[in-house]
């Protein structure tokens, strides 16, 4: 009996949110997942975090919260979030108010627009990448840094 | 003894893993005279190189070629068909312009006619002073996968990948470059210790004078080593 209530209490967070304290909702991101046997063609949209496992075909409009794409999820579709990761394959252009994350293991073919990208080494990745970056004076000084400079000048020899 | 052997000395088989590039300098020198420069990358994305890039206000397209390339069919691959394959692999928006183009040593893994339908295929998006930085091997042998260079500052490049196996390498000397690149002129040429020749071809610099962009940076370019003078053209 005692046992029926506890697990009552642990479901508690799932129920309507009407149920949960104002205080807790506010501090909590809600997320929504698509399941790896999950498609979806069409648009995309809504109020909370998304991570795809399965299949989107369309368009997906959350500028307000995350998308993460993970490994085995296929996207074809441009996508509008305030923060992308993608470890599956996605074929459309990511447009994020914060930054996009290409892991690894991603196929990535579009184009990015966000102030921070991210590329990890050996994802497989084709298109553009535009980040917006502050330059207070204009542009940044090239100027060779004496840290980075460790392969030493290799002198050459007439062609 | 190894000198006596001809086996490869534990020095000569530990291959210099960065390379010392004037050209590279010349090239961003002659970028910042760009407002809002887009630059190509043929090679594979290199996280460093996209940052770096971008301080500098830039665009990058990435199109790693090899890969893509090594992931079609060989019918396509062939010399009647590369055009298209390339047209697919590469569309062109309209209007897509490209101030360089960071060939790195992806013209050694491609052969001479693939070299040329890739330039008669960008060639729309060539403006008049667009730079390309080709790196090609001297040597008799070259890593079987094009290595992956990342920029550690504007003269100083670091090469990961692996070096075994190997393959024949191309030996594109430079009238073989010049013939695969129509319209566009060796602005520098510097043998590198590592056997690796590095080339900046900048468009029509062979031409008539050009006051601006890369090619104006190029000539305000002061040679500081004499080993740098040696390599002018």
């Amino acid at each position: 009996m005692w046992n029926k209530r506890e697990e009552e209490v642990v479901r508690s967070p799932a129920a309507p949110p009407a149920a949960v304290p104002s205080a807790a909702t506010s501090e909590r991101r809600e997320a929504a997942g698509i399941g790896a046997s999950i498609t979806i063609v069409g648009d995309v949209t809504g109020d909370e975090d998304l991570t795809i496992l399965g299949k989107v075909e369309g368009k997906i409009d959350l500028p307000q919260h995350s998308v993460t794409i993970g490994q085995g999820g296929r996207v074809k579709a441009d996508i509008h979030a305030k923060a992308v990761s993608v470890a599956g394959e996605v074929h459309g252009n990511l447009v994020a108010s914060e930054q996009i994350v290409i892991r690894k293991t991603a196929t990535m073919l579009g184009n990015l627009s966000a102030p921070r990208v991210g590329l990890e080494d050996g994802c497989c990745f084709r298109g553009s990448v535009e980040m917006e970056t502050p330059a207070p004076k204009g542009r940044t000084a090239l100027a060779a840094s004496p840290a980075a400079s460790a392969p030493k000048p290799e002198p050459a020899a007439r062609p | 003894m190894a000198w006596f052997s001809g086996s490869r000395a534990p020095a000569e088989a530990a291959r210099p893993s960065g390379l010392h590039s004037q050209a590279l300098r010349a090239l961003l020198d002659g970028l910042q005279a760009e407002s809002r420069p887009v630059v190509l990358d043929l090679g594979p994305p290199v996280a460093a190189n996209i940052t770096f890039l971008s301080a500098l206000s830039c665009r990058v397209r990435i199109a790693d070629l090899h890969r893509s390339l090594g992931a079609e069919s060989v019918e396509s691959r062939r010399p009647e068909a590369v055009g298209a394959l390339l047209e697919r692999l590469l569309p062109l928006a309209p209007g897509e312009r490209f101030d360089a183009l960071f060939a790195w040593d992806v013209f050694d893994y491609m052969r001479p006619d693939q070299v040329s339908a890739l330039m008669t295929r960008l060639a729309p998006a060539f403006g008049p002073q667009t730079a390309v930085l080709v790196l090609a091997s001297t040597e008799r042998e070259i890593p079987a996968t094009p290595l992956r260079y990342r920029i550690l500052d504007p003269e100083n490049l670091a090469c990961d990948g692996p070096r075994e196996p190997r393959r024949a390498s191309p030996r594109h000397a430079q009238p073989d470059l010049a013939r695969m690149m129509p319209g566009f002129s060796v602005q520098r040429s510097v043998r590198l210790r590592s056997g690796i020749q590095e080339y900046l071809f900048v468009r029509g610099a062979g031409e008539e004078p050009v006051r601006a962009g890369v090619a104006g940076a190029l000539r305000g370019l002061s040679p500081r080593a004499p080993w740098f003078r040696r390599g002018r053209l």
